[in-house]
């Protein structure tokens, strides 16, 4: 096969030796652009009530909420879509899901596990916005809404980019909720908006196939190659993320990230030329994804052409809307775009802005509608929203400012209470029907019938057996790394560029880390699927973590503390070791502890490098496998085995664990920053 | 210390605590048409706090409590009917560093009409030259409207700020050292304007620097640990003053 077939093949199915990735990879690109359209405005609007609305003694309240949020494993969001959200979907559309199993539920569920991403970063990025902006506002006479809504939103809008695409990132690289709940047929939706349909991303692709690949087949390559494709996703993700990011230091006047290796280079290139390859970069993107989609219900020719247009479509109307929200500030670097917008007239810029907004609002009505409906009801539709939006905002227009806010702020609550009681809901619905199902014997007990009854101690003791294996491996490795850098390493090209990888590494899929562990550990050095492999794997996931929580900790140390202690004559490491890291211990053990809460719940990399469904007897060798509790979860309920309850008992026991790792890492952050002041 | 005057504002035995702690005492000062008052004093004594308290920037600070009157028109800024947004459409207030929007120029200036609800193209075109031109800032921006305000000069930044403040048409500004981030020439482009604008609005500047409050201002206040030292026309203030302290302040004799 080449690699044209695998580009533009219609067609997945290995069992005929089919690895066309259009499907696949449209998937991908549609489960991320629906679940990115339910949880931005969610998302957003939570963080603008967080930081513009509360008072500030609840404001670390609902930031803690959103870290609950972000500290549920994927595993558990996927029992939430299957149990809940997957039955729910069926019974609200009978006619269109005869399951529920749907593009829907998917990019639902990923939504909900985008949102704490895209809340904390947004969030960060509003109080990040100076208070001379606002005050300047409402000194003249605006009200707060009004301040935050053309004022502080604006000023914030590239940091609220960032998280977006963060949020696009979690979601991208997300396995087992996914699987769980999109159905996993590889096809394409028809026509290519039908939420309903079944689709199978990437990562579901890779989970899916991996354990029953042979190895070194073409299928085996193939796989490879998706995981390739998953990964340059990510990379653009955070190479964006990083680009946005300092753009914003820029303008706030803050000390951008200094340049690492790459960041050298392209300095020293000319500026049009980086430009213009940024700019290729980002039309080449666009026209593989319109190519790639349209590839799905038209020939190459075809696609060819609405990719073009597409392009330029999506290039245009952004150059006008990002010119509108334009707020760089010092024109540091010529960027050309820009300039040529400047050159058109203000009134054809609002006009054709205009028709952008309307024509969007009515697309994205008459696809919904036309799911439901014939396609002259459903572009009447399309029209009656757009002119109810109309009527809405110039309606808004009049009302006197101070009842504006009113409905503003109390919509806003309603969003913040909707995302409270979610979570609510998620975790009550688990442990309503799990905790009566924990008994000594269920905790304690050897599975039975193949897990469909009995206790579930080989899972715990695994569980804990992978926890420790891959902290013996992650701990000493990642913290002597961290001190490294943090107390040891100059700040130069070449470690700015370590750090990048690092967090590179940080933000890489944990489905590619199993992948990658399997096909080292399990494969090449022969350990089989074994803890050995299973706790290497986990511990190389979370060591860029544990790296990164050492470092900015010592970072984070005073260095008057480091100079009483060296001028009194101790050396750079007696320094190190009997001043700073004492310092510094909670924000390690902090992180420590998050990492573990991680660890536990992770079921993508340990999928195929360390666990069994069934194990009667406990084995005490490292190079077999074991069980362990989030994958036991994703067994039972994907296989339907064991009733509800004891799924959710299971469930229960896991999320107890996590939340506990979540608990005492606050607490033992609370106590440190008691013990210490500076 | 007897002064028949047409007051805009006059401020009658205000106290104000930030919490449990008093930031003015007992502070009485009038604000006539068309002059500049200004409010001198070392730093912490209250200044800031007393200008911002005039259009109730101060509300925007949790646990800031207001005692006394303040009229404006004879009507108490702190009045249980008293519309804050009217308020603060009246009297305006300029901030000690520039602090323009990250937005273009002229987004800048319409900013506050859009806000009180001037849609008009032309009317808004109109403003923004209008406000502009009496900032002193039209000719050096009018071929870069579009830019970005973060892109001009230290000064022309806080010409720009003032300019925003005359788009909504206040009655007052407030200046709290609006010079102080300024290099001297930006300074006294400043100082010009303030002289010019006086004609048109009335004007209350919180200034660190004695020799400016001497050349601008028609009345002075000296304020010491949130209390109203001294108020009276500038000359008197700075030549013959009444209170020990007010002299030694002024020459300089003082922490
Ligand atoms: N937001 C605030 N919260 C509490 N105390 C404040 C606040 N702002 C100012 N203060 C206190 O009020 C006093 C007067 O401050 P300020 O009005 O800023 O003085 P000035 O402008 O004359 O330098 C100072 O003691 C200061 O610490
Ligand atoms: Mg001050």
């Amino acid at each position: 096969m080449g690699l044209t077939d695998l580009l533009t093949g219609p067609r997945w199915r290995s069992s005929e030796g089919l690895y066309g990735t259009v499907p696949i990879i449209t998937a991908t690109l549609l489960v991320t652009a629906g679940a990115i359209l339910f949880a931005v405005p969610i998302g957003v609007a939570a963080a603008i009530f967080i930081s513009e609305v509360t008072p500030s003694r609840f404001k670390s309240v609902l930031k803690s909420i959103s870290e609950v949020f972000a500290g549920i494993p994927s595993v558990i969001y996927g029992f939430f879509g299957l149990t809940v959200l997957v039955p729910l979907l069926r019974d609200t559309f009978p006619s269109h899901l005869l399951m529920g199993y749907s593009w829907l539920a998917g990019s639902i569920l990923l939504g909900i596990m985008a949102l704490p991403t895209i809340i904390s970063v947004s969030e960060d990025a509003l109080s990040a916005v100076p208070k001379s902006y606002r005050e300047a506002s409402m000194a003249m006479g605006a009200t707060k809404w009004e301040t935050t809504i053309k004022v502080v939103t604006p000023a914030a809008i590239s940091g609220i980019s960032a998280a977006i695409i963060l949020g696009i990132g979690r979601a991208v690289g997300e396995t087992m909720a996914v699987m769980m709940v999109c159905g996993n047929s590889a096809i394409v939706p028809d026509p290519i908006f039908n939420v309903f349909s079944r689709i199978r991303p990437i990562t579901s692709t890779i989970a899916l196939e991996m354990p029953y690949v042979v190895i070194g087949s073409t299928h085996y390559s193939a796989l490879f190659f998706l995981a390739l494709i998953l990964m340059i996703m990510v990379l653009a993700i955070s190479m964006a993320s990083k680009i946005i990011v300092n753009r914003t230091r820029r303008k706030f006047g803050e000390t951008e990230n200094k340049p690492s290796l790459t960041g050298i280079i392209v300095a020293k290139l000319p500026v049009p030329l980086v430009n213009g390859f940024k700019n290729a970069l980002v039309v080449a993107g666009l026209f593989l994804i319109a190519y790639f989609i349209s590839l799905t219900f038209s020939n190459s020719f075809g696609a060819v052409l609405i990719g073009i247009s597409v392009t330029v479509a999506i290039v245009a109307s952004s150059l006008l809307w990002l010119n509108r929200l334009k707020n760089e500030g010092v024109s540091d670097r010529p960027r050309n775009p820009s300039e040529f917008i400047e050159s058109i007239p203000v009134k054809i810029k609002a006009v054709s802005r205009n028709i952008i907004t309307y024509a969007l609002v009515i697309t994205v009505v008459f696809m919904g509608a036309s799911l439901f409906y014939d396609d002259v009801v459903a572009f009447m539709a399309g029209l009656a929203v757009a002119a109810a939006y109309v009527t809405l905002r110039s309606v808004f227009r009049r009302i006197d400012s101070r009842v504006v806010q009113k409905v503003a702020h109390t919509a806003l609550l309603a969003v913040m209470i909707f995302a409270i009681l979610l979570l609510v809901y998620i975790l009550a619905d688990i442990f309503i029907e799990g905790l009566p199902m924990i008994t000594w014997d269920f905790l304690t007990g050897y599975p039975k019938d193949a897990g469909r009854a009995g206790g579930i101690y080989p899972a715990i003791v695994g569980t804990l057996k992978l926890i420790v294996g891959s902290m013996i491996i992650a701990l000493p490795l990642g913290m002597i790394t961290g001190i490294f850098l943090a107390e040891y390493a100059k700040d130069t090209p070449f470690t700015r560029t370590v750090r990048n990888s690092i967090d590179i590494l940080n933000g890489t899929p944990s489905i590619v880390f199993g992948l990658f562990g399997m096909s080292a550990f399990v494969i090449y050095f022969g350990f089989g699927n074994s803890l050995l492999a299973g706790c290497i794997t986990l511990g190389l996931m979370v060591l860029p973590v544990i790296i990164r929580t050492t470092e900015e900790a010592l970072k984070a140390v005073p260095g008057e503390l480091r100079e009483g202690s060296m001028a009194m004559g101790a050396t750079k490491w007696e320094t190190t070791v009997k001043v700073v890291l004492p310092a510094a211990i909670g924000s390690v053990i902090t992180g420590v502890i998050l990492s573990i809460g991680r660890v536990a719940g992770e079921t993508a990399p340990i999928m195929f490098t360390a666990v069994i469904m069934y194990q009667r007897v406990m084995s005490h060798s490292i190079f077999d496998p074991v069980m362990a509790l989030p994958y036991q979860l994703f067994y039972l309920a994907t296989e339907g085995m064991g009733s509800p309850a004891m799924q959710s008992a299971v469930a229960t026991v896991l999320l107890i664990m996590v939340l506990s790792m979540f608990t005492l890492a606050s607490v033992v952050r609370h106590y440190f920053d008691k013990r210490i002041r500076w | 210390m007897v002064m028949i005057m047409d007051n805009v504002i006059d401020i009658q035995n205000v106290n104000l605590w930030y919490g449990d702690h008093q930031a003015l005492f007992d502070v009485s000062m009038p604000v006539q048409k068309n002059k500049v008052t200004a409010l001198i004093g070392p730093s912490g004594c209250g200044k800031s706090t007393l200008i911002r308290s005039i259009n109730r920037m101060n509300d925007l600070i949790d646990g800031c409590r207001v005692e006394g009157r303040m009229m404006f028109h004879g009507e108490d800024i702190y009045g249980p009917g008293t519309d804050v947004i009217k308020v603060r459409k009246k009297i305006g207030m300029i901030f000690q560093k520039p602090n323009p929007f990250p937005m273009s120029v002229r987004d800048n200036i319409t900013y506050g009409p859009k806000i009180h609800g001037i849609t008009d193209k032309d009317k808004l075109e109109e403003i923004l030259e209008k406000s502009l031109r009496e900032a002193a800032l039209w000719e050096e921006v009018k071929d870069r409207l579009d830019k970005s305000a973060m892109s001009l000069s230290g000064g022309q930044q806080q010409r720009l700020c003032i300019a925003r403040t005359l788009a909504v048409s206040p009655e007052v500004i407030l200046m709290d050292e609006p010079t102080s981030a300024l290099d001297p020439i930006a300074t006294s482009k400043i100082e010009d304007l303030i002289t010019e604008l006086v004609k048109e609005y009335t004007v209350v500047i919180v200034t660190h620097n004695m020799q400016q409050a001497a050349r601008i201002s028609d009345y002075t206040g000296f304020m010491y640990i949130g209390e109203m030292v001294e108020f009276d026309k500038t000359d008197k203030i700075f030549q013959n003053p009444s209170k020990e302290m007010t002299d030694r302040y002024i020459s300089g004799r003082f922490g």
